[in-house]
């Protein structure tokens, strides 16, 4: 008797399947990744351990620079109607060609005098010239007034107001721009700061740590 | 792995020279390697990109005194940031007994008096002056976040604490 002769089926597997996969599955991710908008502005932001994620939405974004230039950017939705009411209130008419250029316009780091000028301006354009930023001083707070034309077009709704500032920049440029916010009645902002990891052994790591234990305790006692 | 050899097998006559036939097939595994990498490495970048946030709340600005919260000396510790990232701190409401301290050792500061005083007493007055940078604000509105202190102001120094920190600076040679 013969014994059975078991057949040796190959181990090699056709890769060309799973190699297709692993493209197909690259090329989506990166077509799909937002590419951060290009930021000419440089800024490094603090750390904090605050580990809330940055509101993406409904936004009004001041941005201070190193040199204590401040910057402002907005949701995108919001652009137009802002820059409407703000040159209704400054008796400045924008046409809506105007309207459209600053639709396109990334973020404003001029007086609102040398806006027409500005975003006739491409990006490469913007990213040479050396930006004035917008007036926060208390004698022309005109961020102030940016503020003010974002409230009146969004009718009460809840928009989110995110000050990102450089490390290197100095607190009364902060203040001037919080107080610009007070002005308008505004009191609640979201620092914008890189995350970093709780000091181990601090007040709030150990509250940490109890919740997680609490949590886990609540979820056996569900079990 | 993928094979790289095909058996040939000869369908042609005896004597005649078989043409040496290379395969077509290529390992792909080293391939689908890179492309998983990629993957992974993509996925990575993108979600730590996060930015996070902090938030802040303002109180409003008020003339009348009567709305102006009361402190009470025996819980109060001012922080007065300056120049070159140094912390001058006093407990109370004697500037004269100002003191000098680092971010690093500031939160040793804050825990002792956090220790040493009743949790409804204490409250921690931040003062960044002309000189201090954004960082050092909220460095130290995070230092409140790291130990727990639930009450907390930031406010301008008065002329008596800058021009005092504006002679220590001079003396201890900080630009």
């Amino acid at each position: 008797m013969g014994r059975a002769k078991i057949k040796r089926g190959s181990t090699s597997v056709d890769m060309t399947p799973m190699c297709d996969v692993a493209f197909l599955l690259l090329t989506f991710f990166i077509l799909a990744a937002q590419f951060k908008p290009q930021d000419a502005l440089n800024v490094t932001p603090p750390s904090s351990v605050s580990n809330k994620v940055a509101p993406q939405k409904d936004f009004l974004n001041v941005t201070i620079d190193k040199n204590n230039k401040v910057f402002l950017d907005m949701d995108q939705k919001l652009k137009a109607d802002v820059i409407t009411e703000l040159g209704k209130e400054r008796n400045i008419s924008f046409s809506p060609q105007d309207v459209k250029d600053f639709e396109n316009t990334g973020y404003v780091g001029v007086p609102i005098s040398q806006l027409q000028q500005y975003i006739k301006l491409t990006p490469e354009q913007i990213a040479k010239t050396d930006l004035p930023g917008i007036p926060v001083d208390s004698a022309n707070n005109e961020l102030a007034a940016w503020i003010g034309a974002a409230k009146a077009v969004s009718l009460g709704a809840h928009l989110n107001f995110l000050i990102k500032g450089d490390d290197a920049a100095k607190y009364p440029i902060f203040k001037a721009v919080v107080d610009a916010f007070k002005q308008n009645d505004e009191f609640k902002y979201n620092l914008v700061t890189n995350a970093k990891q709780v000091p181990e052994g601090s007040e709030l790591y150990k509250k940490n740590i109890r919740e997680q234990l609490e949590g886990k305790k609540a979820e056996d006692a569900k079990k | 792995m993928a094979e790289m050899e095909v058996k040939q097998s000869s369908k042609k006559g005896p004597g005649v020279k078989k043409g040496k036939k290379l395969s077509t097939r290529v390992d792909l595994t080293p391939m689908v390697d890179l492309g998983f990498l990629l993957i992974t490495f993509f996925i990575f970048t993108t979600t730590v990109q996060q930015p996070t946030s902090m938030n802040l709340n303002m109180p409003k600005d008020t003339k009348d005194p009567n709305l102006d919260m009361k402190v009470k000396e025996s819980g109060s510790l001012t922080l007065l940031l300056g120049k070159g990232n140094v912390v001058y701190y006093y407990e109370g409401n004697d500037p004269s007994k100002m003191q000098t301290t680092t971010y690093k050792e500031v939160r040793k500061i804050i825990l002792d008096k956090k220790k040493s005083t009743p949790a409804a007493d204490l409250f921690v007055i931040i003062k960044p002056d002309k000189d201090a940078t954004y960082k050092n604000a909220v460095d130290m509105l995070d230092e409140m976040d790291i130990n727990e202190i639930g009450k907390y102001a930031m406010v301008d120094p008065t002329p008596d604490e800058y021009s005092k920190i504006q002679q220590t600076e001079v003396a201890a040679g900080i630009k």
